[in-house]
């Protein structure tokens, strides 16, 4: 699918805005586990931490894709 | 084996299909689900997959039956480092919005004691509002500094149009704020000989309370989307 330069801008800055939510959710899962003394509780939120890093690694490798399309749309003006 | 050379082999023209997680590289050139390098439509080969397994509908168990062919070498660089550490303490202390909340009442203060003044006269009112507009510019600055130091730490100093103008109209309000002290300090008794300066002066200190609120709106779409 094409984007507009606009379009590609605006999503850049939705995916930059949540990076730093994933994370905080990934520190807020993180502080979590440390409460807890049960391998059960701190496996569940070691592993929402983890995915949260993966949602975190997901949206930089969007990013970077973003990126190039803008490079590449502002090379072809 | 590097990054770089891990890139390598992404599966195509006839090239290996190499992944990395937690620091092995697996072979998966033979594998149904790694067709030309890529994995579910979404995944390449080439790549440290490491961060994204937590996302699969599968555990670490399906690379058991791959071979390991070497060991991944990271390559953190000493800015990392650094940025990882202000990220942790900057996630522990919250240091912009706490420290914006300053500029965000005094200026908001500065500009209803202004009001009051220009509506009584009462000398107490100006003062009021010449030392809350004073502490205001003052502590615009460590949180204008602290705004800075998120937009490199969080969002890698990208200058999309949220970021341009909420460093653009933080200077205004910075140069807004000295520029009206010095004309204060340079015209002690502005307010008994109500003159052009004196309407300037006014001006420029209601200006400060919409620019501050203007800037704080651009903070909370960040913050709030």
């Amino acid at each position: 699918m094409e984007y507009t330069l606009e379009e590609l801008e605006e999503m850049k800055q939705i995916i930059l805005i949540a990076i730093p939510k994933e994370i905080s959710a990934r520190d807020f899962y993180l502080k979590a586990a440390k409460k807890f003394k049960t391998q059960e509780s701190i496996q569940l939120f070691l592993a929402l931490a983890d995915q949260e890093k993966g949602h975190e690694a997901s949206l930089r490798k969007i990013l970077t894709e973003i990126d190039a399309n803008i490079k590449k749309l502002k090379n072809e003006k | 084996m590097k990054l770089e050379e891990l890139s390598k082999f992404n599966g195509q023209n006839g090239e290996k299909a190499y992944i990395a997680y937690k620091g092995k590289v697996y072979d998966v050139t033979n594998s149904k689900r790694w067709k030309n390098g890529v994995h579910m439509a979404r995944h390449k080969a080439g790549e440290d997959l490491t961060d994204f397994l937590a996302l699969a509908p599968h555990t670490d168990e399906v690379l058991k039956s791959f071979e390991v062919v070497d060991t991944l070498e990271t390559q953190e660089s000493s800015d990392t480092k650094i940025k990882e550490t202000l990220i942790n303490l900057y996630q522990k202390f919250h240091p912009h919005p706490v420290l914006i909340h300053y500029p965000l009442g005094l200026f908001f203060f500065a500009a209803l004691m202004q009001a009051l003044f220009l509506l009584t006269s009462l000398k107490s009112f100006d003062d009021s509002a010449i030392y809350a507009f004073f502490v205001a510019t003052v502590m615009a600055v460590p949180a204008i500094s602290a705004g800075f130091l998120s937009w490199w730490i969080n969002y890698d100093k990208q200058t999309t149009k949220i970021f341009k103008n909420k460093i653009i109209f933080s200077f205004i309000l910075l140069l807004i704020g000295i520029f009206n002290i010095i004309l204060r300090l340079t015209h002690p008794n502005i307010a008994a000989n109500p003159d052009f300066t004196f309407v300037l002066y006014n001006v420029l200190i209601f200006a400060n309370l919409f620019i501050v609120l203007f800037i704080a709106f651009l903070g909370g779409k960040i913050t709030w989307a």
